[in-house]
This record gives C-alpha cells, sequence and structure tokens, in this order.
C-alpha cells in the first residue's frame, strides 16, 4: 500500500504537483530519523533486559507500537479523538483467531482476513462516527466499540468463547516456520519499521498537509471544492488499519484471544499512550507505548499494585505540566543544553496558544 | 421599498442572467434569516451588498456559498446553468464559487505557500503560484511562513490569492476590509481592481459601505432579510435619505 495511492483514492482528485514521490521518498527525505528509528526498534531485544525486561515485553512494545501509530495518524494529523480503537484491534484479533482456530494456520491467510475484516468494520463505523466532531465523535467510536465487546461475549459467543476467550488455535506458521520468541519480534519490528516509514511519508505528502488543513479550518477546505469527508474518511481507515495489524500480531504472538481486547479499556491505554509519549509526534506515541508496557511488566514485578497509582500520577503530571508528552521534555532538555531547535509548532490537539488583545490565553477550539 | 429590485435589465448574452438567486430562503436553526432575497447579477460586475448589522449581508453571502449554516431551505441558485441550490459547499466550490469568510481567512497551522497548493488540489485550476507571487510580492518573499504568522492585510493577500489560484468565476468577500488599517484597505481595493480586470464576478458585503461603494458597479441594499434597494452603486452615493435611511451613513 503506498500513500499516495490512498491520497488518490481519498479525494478523486490529483495531489498537487511537486510532491509524486512514492513510498521511497521518505528514505531521502528523512533518512536520520529512519534509520535510528529502525535501529533502535531492531535492536530492542539487546537493550531490553539491561533496563530488567525481556525479549517477549520487547514484542509487545513493537505490537503496541504499531496500535498507537495509527491511532496518532488520526489524533495527530485530524484532531479527531477515537474512544472506540479496539474495535479494530480486537476486532482483527478476533478474525486472526477464528482463522487460526478454524481454517487455516498460515500467517499469511490470517492476515489478509483480518485485514479484510479491519476494513469493513472501519467503513461502517467511520460511515457514523465520522458524520460528528469533537465529543461526539468519541463518544459514538466507544458505543461502537462497546457493542462490539457486548456482541462478541452475548450472540456471539458460541464462535468467540465468550467470557473465556477465544482458546486452543493452531499454532501460526509461515510455511512451517514456527512464529515464536525472536522471529516474531522481527516480523513485527518489520512491520513498524514501515508502519513508521509510511507515517512519515504520510505526513510530508499533500494528503498529510490536507489532513493538517483540515484540523485547522475544514470549511475553509470546503470554499475550496475539497469534499473534506473524504479525506478524514481516509485517515480513519489507514488508523483502523494499524490497529487491525497489531491485533493480527497480538494473537499471532499468543495464539489466544482475550475479550480484553475489544474492552474499552484497551481504547483508554492507547489514549494514555499518546497522551503520554507525545500526541502528533508519531515517535512519540511508540515511546509512551513502550514506557505504559514496561510499568505494567517490569515496574509491577517490583512494586506490585502500587504501579497503577504510580503511572495515574505520571498521566496527570504530564497532562498538567507537559502537553506535549515526553518528546516535549527531551525539547526542552535538547533546548536548555544550549542546543537549536528546528522550529515546530504545539501540537496539541483540542488547545492552541490565541494572540488576543488581552495577551497569549489558552483557549479550547 | 425605495426602487423596484431588478429595474434595470440584466439580461446577459443569451438572454440569462450570469449569476441569478431567486426567493432563497435559509435558516440558523430555527431562526429565519434570509428571508426570500433575489438578485441577478452580470458577468465581471463588482456588487456591494450592503445593510445595516444583522440585516442578512453574510449570512446571503454564506448561503450562496452552500455553506453548512445558515442552512437554504428553499429558493434557486444559478451560476450560468449550474443549480447552485442542489449542491453541497465543495460542490459549489467546484463550480467557481469562491467565499472568503470574515473570519480566519486561511488557514493557520500551515505555511502561505501550502495554503495556496491547497486552493489547487480540486478543479477547476486557476493561476499558478508564480503569478499570484508577481501579484502579491510579499507573499512570495514569505512562501515558506506560517500562514498565521503574516500581518492581517497579508492574510487578506493570502485569503484572495487562495482564489485566483482557483478558476473562478464567482468571488464572495465578506467583510474585507474589517480590521485593516487604511493604507492595506485601499491595496485591497486595488486588488479587487485586479480580480475585476480578470473578468471575476465579485460581490462584497461591508461594513464601510462608502468604501465598498467606490469601488463597486453596482449595490444591493438588504433590510430585514429583505433586498430594498438594487441599483447602480453611484445612486447610493448621491441619495444621502436613501443612506440614512438603510445604511446610517
Amino acid at each position: 500500500m503506498s500513500t499516495t495511492s490512498d491520497d488518490r483514492s481519498a479525494g478523486g482528485i490529483a495531489a498537487p504537483a511537486g510532491d509524486r514521490g512514492g513510498i521511497l521518498e521518505v528514505f531521502k527525505r528523512e533518512p536520520v530519523a529512519l534509520a535510528a528509528f529502525t535501529i533502535v526498534i531492531f535492536s530492542m531485544p539487546l537493550w531490553i533486559p539491561v533496563l530488567g525486561g525481556y525479549e517477549g515485553l520487547a514484542t509487545l512494545i513493537v505490537i503496541w507500537g504499531i496500535f498507537v501509530l495509527g491511532f496518532d495518524i488520526l489524533l495527530g494529523f485530524t484532531g479527531y479523538l477515537s474512544f472506540g480503537h479496539a474495535a479494530f484491534f480486537g476486532g482483527a484479533a478476533y478474525v486472526t483467531g477464528f482463522m487460526y482456530r478454524d481454517v487455516s494456520d498460515n500467517v499469511i491467510v490470517a492476515f489478509v482476513a483480518s485485514q479484510v475484516g479491519t476494513l469493513i468494520l472501519a467503513v461502517v463505523i467511520g460511515l457514523l462516527a465520522m458524520r460528528r466532531t469533537g465529543i461526539y465523535f468519541s463518544i459514538l467510536t466507544l458505543a461502537f466499540a462497546e457493542m462490539l465487546f457486548a456482541a462478541a461475549l452475548s450472540i456471539f459467543a458460541p464462535l468467540t468463547g465468550g467470557y473465556d476467550g477465544m482458546t486452543r488455535l493452531q499454532e501460526p506458521n509461515l510455511f512451517g516456520v514456527k512464529m515464536d520468541g525472536l522471529t516474531i519480534f522481527y516480523i513485527a519490528a518489520a512491520m513498524l519499521a514501515i508502519g513508521y516509514a509510511m507515517a512519515l511519508r504520510l505526513r510530508n505528502s499533500p494528503f498529510g498537509v490536507m489532513l493538517r488543513a483540515i484540523k485547522e479550518n475544514p470549511m475553509r477546505l470546503e470554499y475550496t471544492g475539497i469534499n473534506v469527508w473524504r479525506y478524514k474518511m481516509a485517515a480513519f481507515i489507514i488508523s483502523a488499519h494499524y490497529a487491525g495489524v497489531a491485533g493480527f500480531l497480538m494473537v499471532t504472538y499468543e495464539p489466544y484471544v482475550a475479550t480484553k481486547f475489544l474492552h474499552w479499556s484497551t481504547s483508554g491505554e492507547v489514549v494514555i499512550m499518546s497522551v503520554i509519549g507525545g500526541v502528533g509526534t508519531l515517535v512519540g506515541p511508540i515511546i509512551g507505548a513502550g514506557f505504559v508496557l514496561y510499568f505494567q511488566n517490569v515496574v509491577q514485578a517490583v512494586i506490585g499494585e502500587q504501579w497503577r497509582l504510580i503511572l495515574g500520577l505520571v498521566f496527570v503530571f504530564v497532562v498538567a505540566f507537559l502537553p506535549g508528552g515526553f518528546v516535549d521534555l527531551a525539547r526542552m532538555v535538547w533546548k536548555a543544553t544550549g542546543n537549536r531547535l528546528r522550529a515546530r509548532r504545539h501540537n496539541v490537539p483540542d488547545m492552541e496558544l490565541t494572540e488576543t488583545k488581552y495577551g497569549t490565553e489558552e483557549r479550547l477550539r | 421599498m425605495v426602487d423596484q429590485p431588478a429595474a434595470e435589465p440584466r439580461a446577459g448574452a443569451g438572454g440569462q442572467p450570469y449569476f441569478r438567486c431567486s426567493n432563497m430562503q435559509s435558516y440558523y436553526g430555527e431562526s429565519y434569516i434570509v428571508q426570500g432575497v433575489g438578485f441577478e447579477i452580470d458577468k465581471g460586475e463588482i456588487v456591494a451588498l450592503l445593510g445595516r448589522n444583522g440585516a442578512g449581508k453574510s449570512s446571503t453571502l454564506r448561503t450562496i456559498a452552500r455553506a453548512h449554516a445558515p442552512h437554504l431551505e428553499a429558493g434557486e441558485i444559478w451560476l450560468e446553468d449550474q443549480p447552485l441550490h442542489k449542491m453541497a459547499a465543495h460542490q459549489a466550490a467546484q463550480q467557481g464559487i469562491q467565499l472568503v469568510p470574515e473570519d480566519r481567512r486561511i488557514i493557520p497551522g500551515i505555511t502561505v505557500e501550502e495554503n495556496l497548493i491547497l486552493a489547487q488540489v480540486a478543479p477547476p485550476r486557476g493561476w499558478d503560484l508564480e503569478r499570484v507571487y508577481a501579484l502579491f510580492p510579499r507573499l512570495g518573499e514569505r512562501r515558506k511562513q506560517e500562514a498565521i504568522t503574516l500581518s492581517g492585510g497579508e492574510q487578506q493577500m493570502l485569503a484572495i490569492g487562495r482564489a485566483l489560484a482557483r478558476d473562478i468565476k464567482l468571488l464572495l468577500l465578506d467583510e474585507p476590509y474589517e480590521g485593516l488599517a487604511p493604507t492595506i484597505v485601499a491595496e485591497i481595493a486595488r486588488t479587487v481592481e485586479k480580480v475585476k480586470a480578470e473578468g471575476i464576478t465579485t460581490i462584497i458585503v461591508e461594513q464601510n459601505a462608502l468604501a465598498a461603494l467606490r469601488i463597486a458597479d453596482s449595490a444591493i441594499i438588504l433590510d430585514m432579510g429583505e433586498v430594498v434597494f438594487r441599483g447602480r452603486a453611484q445612486e447610493v452615493l448621491d441619495n444621502e435619505d436613501l443612506r440614512e435611511q438603510y445604511l446610517a451613513v
């Protein structure tokens, strides 16, 4: 999937001239960011034990990294806060589980099926939820995800295993190669690296500029003949597919589908990870995912159940004092040590700094 | 009624007026704002749409541009042979309507050049960017700057530049002079003249009625959501009673 083809299908109109490079264009534009990102991700099994982590945690971080990266394309670029992304993560997980249990143990079959399932879900939910903005959009997405959760536990229980989740799956494999240990880690890491390259490419493309403009002033775009709704829908579907890929990988990594994958708390975790890391920065939410999972798995082992309290405090601290998340913290440190920053505006949804005659004030959009 | 609306013959070459709207009725929620407004405009004409605060001027412009609010409930809007009353905002824009609203005229978070590029994504395509920069050299100098960092006058230039970057037929300017210094007002007025030289028909809604009348060919005066005068701009400038009654100038 190349981002430029998304661009065309999104608007039904040609992209502006001067930026027609394919996905490979990003290697020319942001070689350092991409190389650094890939090295850090792929070497995670080497360095995470130093921090008290383990191989499986690295895999989890990479899978959730894909999930939050897609979430950031929607929230960070267009400003739409979905509170129902568990629908795509869990939906794809259930389809994957169904494939492994009843159809085929081949990962390619499960991958294709899970993405078809994600697409159908994203189109149906998007068609209805994307008609509203702000809090109404959030509530609609939450409602859909909860309906799906309820359906999985009730009418679809014979298929999904109800409260027990989906068990007794065949061991996923790629033509005989088992998906265990480092194999699944490197597959997931490769998908994250590709997903990150695509997200960077998307951000720099005319489609990305369009999404940023939609966040700023959708009506203005309609007055210049642009069907804003189709662009928003495209962003929503792309974002859903990242969640769907993560859901597929989750079940491939650990052949079991937990009901929690569809639960609202999964949607909530993605929001927390994004906010802690830095919404709209792409790399921030992935760091946020790593941080939260590290807390859940490593810090919990040391301090016990108190980890939730500590994580909650960190979240409150970030929202109150660091609206740009950890990425903002890194920028502050970078600046404080006498370095120069490339100018980049705050990219925090819903809040903007506004010049008024009374001085600068923060206001809700 | 001071004058019969559309007293002058305004037939175009083929007998059909270039732009025509009739009996437009639009609502903000339950409030009835535009109450049966209708008029015709010739190709290339600059029309000043005037009236007191709350007369329904901006609402009339927004109705023509098919904005979401106010919502058009009845009436017809024709640009040449295109029925705009049957279209959504973005479709009307693709037929050559361009509304430059009074609030934020530009898209703040992106650069000057990106603002112009986005104007050319959907058809019809107008001037290329270099030609826009030739008309407004200051925009050319600031092309990589974020649009929000421009001054008020420069933002208005960018808004008009966005319109020219599209091959538009009818330009709708809502309060283009609002909050601008007199020297910039003169500069915008010169710009509107240039737009006119391109053969683009323009409707200007403006609180500063005298400034608008000076560049307009004709005028429409609204009161309480209805047309109460339609005639030449000079007539309004000459007729003090009319100005006093409906414009308070």
